[in-house]
């Protein structure tokens, strides 16, 4: 979706009044709308800043619809105050939704939204598609339409004092299973990926989408960890653009408000401070300041060691290591070393296209202990070159057909998709005078 | 005891030359890239779900990938299995008579490793490893326990 935008971020609390102080002397600004949502069964106060709005969200005691109040009560009972949902912007919702629904997410339908200011009786109207967060990685992303005119929500007014935040500069969600989190911010949304980098001295990737001016960014370990994969991300973050750092510091000194900084940032050209204690309400908030470039040459020297990953164009995604083929001329004999040396147990033997079989689990994957039953064949041939031992690299991708089709347009040499020794799977082998002399198997199951 | 396939090593002529194929058109992430000067090596790690391919090229003449690559070209190299304990794999290994590369535990590249003779398993090179962190917390946390 090319005309997406990060519309608002709704904050969950539980005391609205309380909330709405803390962002008025956070944000340095008045309410742009004080409300309810007569359907939804919660109330909220709404602070317009010049790309963005947030949205802090309380339940209002009245009954409503259960999709809203019941969803904030349980996020509130298991996860506390905190950022609650990303809600994308659309000009036509109607078109995002079907556009969406091809690239696999699930949408519901988009709803009618209805929002009464409190104060002044003024009427807001939105259509709003909700997603289900198990298909966006456990992150509760909703897109919305606006009916109502912009200045229907007008810009926050400045507190006395000036030193207001000015801007969102990026949103922060935490990931414990990075590839999962590409693939719904590129495959389902189809956010603009600016930057894919990973720093190991630090043990951090991070995946920069940017919705408008407004980034979001993917924070999560350098490599993958076992534990990480299937787990669902978090919401975790805000960053506020100032003009000065020094200066707002000092105005949330005088409200009470503790920060830790300036330092400078990790993006070079910048200062930031973390803004610390219960005003946030839950929400890890960082004050950024960016410099003039003329002063920061020096800072603007690539971080050493980091590793781009930005430019990989795929139309699949490698999903697990599937196995590991190792040849043998004494399948029985070798099974039993790997038992006996490495506690690894084989499983029982089959025959498949020429060669007998073992397969030994290795938790997270599995090794293929294979024997030749003649000398013809690849598996025969291989080993008359190299010798037993290591053969073969089976790789799990999410689309075979895709996968075949994307590597041949790249000029790598693949069969066809053929069904494999297991029931259920398809494979293809890309030769190995394509893969640095190994032989890969793409492997799909189910 | 082992834990999970750590990864899968690759000898390659040149790491630059082997990212198009396995970084760019497989679209694994490499999440390092580094050289061992004392290794003799320069490696690429790239994730493969929760595990990883590890890219080998060797920087000097006389190393086992150096020598490895002279004799059989590019191609899978080994195996590398992640332990719970490596120390006491290795010496569980060494009482049972298990043919060893290494007959003690070194720093590598996936942490404290250690190296079978390929003859232990037919053919197949098997590596052993613990990731430092957790290596660090069994063996230099003895008795003093609550300070980290």
């Amino acid at each position: 979706m090319a005309d997406l935008t990060l519309d608002h971020v709704v904050i969950a609390v539980r005391n609205l009044d309380a909330a709405t102080a803390d962002y008025a002397n956070i944000l340095g600004r008045r309410p742009s709308w004080v409300g309810e949502h007569p359907k939804y069964g919660t109330k909220n106060t709404l602070y317009r800043i010049d790309n963005t709005y947030i949205e802090l969200l309380a339940l209002s005691g009245a009954k409503g619809d259960k999709r809203w109040s019941g969803v904030l009560q349980t996020h509130l009972d298991e996860k506390g105050e905190g950022v609650f949902a990303l809600a994308l912007g659309t000009s036509d919702i109607r078109r995002a939704v079907d556009e969406f629904r091809e690239h696999g997410l699930d949408v519901a339908d988009a709803a009618d939204g209805h929002g009464i200011d409190v104060n002044t009786g003024a009427e807001r109207g939105w259509r709003n598609a909700m997603v289900d967060p198990k298909h966006t990685n456990g992150l509760r992303v909703f897109f919305i339409q606006h009916l109502a005119p912009p200045e229907a929500l007008p810009v926050a007014e400045p507190l006395e004092g000036g030193e207001q935040v000015r801007r969102m500069d990026h949103a922060v969600v935490l990931s414990a299973d990075m590839e999962a989190a590409r693939r719904v911010w590129s495959d389902k949304i189809g956010a603009r990926l600016a930057l894919d980098r990973t720093f190991p001295d630090r043990n951090t990737r991070i995946l920069f989408y940017r919705l408008a001016d407004i980034t979001i960014e993917i924070s999560g370990g350098a490599a993958q960890s076992r534990e990480g994969i299937g787990k669902p991300d978090r919401p975790w973050g805000l960053a506020w653009g100032v003009e000065s750092i020094e200066k707002t510091c000092a105005r949330l000194q005088a409200t009470g408000i503790e920060t830790s900084g300036p330092r400078q940032g990790i993006k070079p050209g910048t200062l930031v401070a973390t803004v610390k204690g219960a005003a946030t309400h839950g929400v890890a908030t960082l004050l950024i300041e960016h410099q003039p470039e003329s002063f920061t040459q020096a800072a603007r020297m690539p971080h050493s060691g980091a590793i781009d990953n930005t430019q990989q164009q795929r139309a699949f995604n490698v999903t697990a290591l599937d196995h590991v083929s190792v040849t043998t001329n004494d399948l029985p004999a070798t099974a039993e070393k790997w038992a006996s040396t490495l506690g690894l147990r084989p499983g029982a033997m089959t025959e498949h296209d020429g060669a007998r079989v073992s397969s030994i689990p290795a938790h997270n994957s599995y090794i293929a202990l294979t024997q030749p039953l003649s000398g013809d064949g690849a598996i025969a041939a291989a080993m008359a070159e190299r010798g037993q031992g290591m053969h073969a690299v089976a790789i799990a991708v999410d689309n075979i057909d895709e996968a075949v089709r994307d590597l041949r347009v790249k000029g790598v040499e693949v069969s066809d998709p053929a069904p494999g020794r297991e029931p259920g799977t398809r494979v293809a082998s890309v030769t190995k005078a394509s893969a640095n002399g190994v032989p890969v198997v793409l492997v799909q199951r189910g | 005891m082992i834990t999970k396939v750590h990864h899968v090593g690759v000898v390659v002529r040149a790491i630059d030359q082997a990212l198009p194929f396995w970084r760019d058109t497989l679209g694994l992430h490499l999440h390092k890239l580094e050289t061992i000067e004392e290794q003799g090596v320069k490696a690429a790690l790239l994730s493969v779900g929760d595990s990883e391919i590890e890219l080998l090229e060797p920087v000097v003449s006389d190393n086992g990938v150096a020598r490895y690559l002279e004799r059989k070209g590019e191609g899978l190299h080994h195996i590398c299995f992640q332990s719970d304990d490596v120390e006491r794999d290795l010496a569980e290994m060494k009482a049972k008579g298990t043919e060893m590369i290494d007959q003690t535990t070194r720093v590598g590249i996936a942490g404290r490793i250690c190296f079978l003779h390929p003859n232990a398993m037919d053919g197949a090179l098997i590596e052993l490893c613990q990731p430092l962190d957790d290596y660090a917390r069994m063996h230099e946390s003895s008795g003093t326990e609550g300070q980290f």
